[in-house]
């Protein structure tokens, strides 16, 4: 009884911060919903008893990647103006869900009819996982680290500003 | 507690995701949307992990959330360099690539 009301809370506040942020104009309102969304889902794998998981969302997801975007949306800064002009958000949206809504109730029944219950089980410790981790799944943990490391090589130089053309053009009328 | 709800859930919150994605412009909703729906493929995941009394669904959710992780700081450094470039972040003035593009 206190799981389900634990879980309703929870998704009742994932379900409005994720409709915030597709509905909110402002980009920093739709940010923090994405938070409450992304604090919910940490708390739904406590729920599904993988303490590892709920921890690793709370560390990387709302510590590094919200807190990231936050950061970049008030580094961007687009004022009113810059920010798009989407006359006909709400409609849009509308006829999306209704064309969407037949593929969520299908996506729910065929996964709902799979299986019924839980299995009774302990909790997946961290300990559990880190030895699954770094035996049947080393090499996908390696070649995550190669991508992670891919990825922020990646990020700087497509982050970096473009300096070189006009300096060279600079350097040139100079000369 | 029946794994129902959790099923419900993460297709609500993928298709929540989808509808944010298409619909609107503004591009850091376009990312969080992508973010949203790869999250609600890790609840069902963790879902389908603590049914089978298996814990390889955990570890796989696990290394989404690193792939998660990449994709976020690759996504933000493209906005903030289209930013840079365009003074943009409309999805819709993105024209760069476009034969003939004018402000390119």
């Amino acid at each position: 009884m206190l799981e389900i009301s634990i879980f309703t809370i929870l998704a009742l506040f994932m379900l409005g911060g994720s409709i915030a942020m597709i509905t909110n104009r402002q980009t920093l309102f739709s940010a923090f919903g994405f938070l409450i969304t992304m604090i919910g889902l940490g708390g739904m794998f406590a729920l599904l008893d993988s303490r590892f998981l709920a921890l690793a969302q709370i560390m990387v997801s709302v510590g590094a990647v919200v807190i990231l975007s936050m950061l970049t949306i008030l580094t961007v800064n687009a004022k009113n103006e810059n920010l798009p002009y989407e006359p006909n958000k709400y409609k849009w949206m509308f006829f999306t869900a209704l064309l969407v809504s037949p593929f969520t109730f299908l996506m729910y029944k065929s996964t709902s009819a799979l299986y019924q219950s839980f299995s009774t089980m302990e909790t997946i410790s961290s300990k559990v996982l880190g030895k699954l981790l770094f035996s049947d799944w080393v090499l996908p943990f390696e070649i995550v680290s190669i991508l992670l490391l891919t990825a922020m090589v990646g990020a700087v130089v497509i982050a970096r500003k473009e300096r070189r053309k006009k300096e060279r053009r600079k350097s040139e009328e100079r000369s | 507690m029946t794994p129902e709800l959790f099923f419900l859930l993460a297709s609500i919150l993928f298709s929540i995701g989808l509808v944010g994605l298409v619909s609107r412009r503004n591009l850091f909703v376009l990312y969080m949307s992508i973010e949203l729906m790869l999250s609600a493929v890790n609840l069902l995941l963790a879902t389908f992990s603590k049914v089978l009394n298996d814990a390889d669904g955990s570890v796989i959710a696990l290394l989404m959330i690193a792939v998660i992780a990449a994709e976020a700081a690759l996504f933000l450094a493209m906005i903030v360099h289209i930013y840079r470039s365009g003074r943009t972040i409309d999805s819709d003035k993105l024209n760069k690539l476009r034969e003939g593009a004018q402000n390119a």
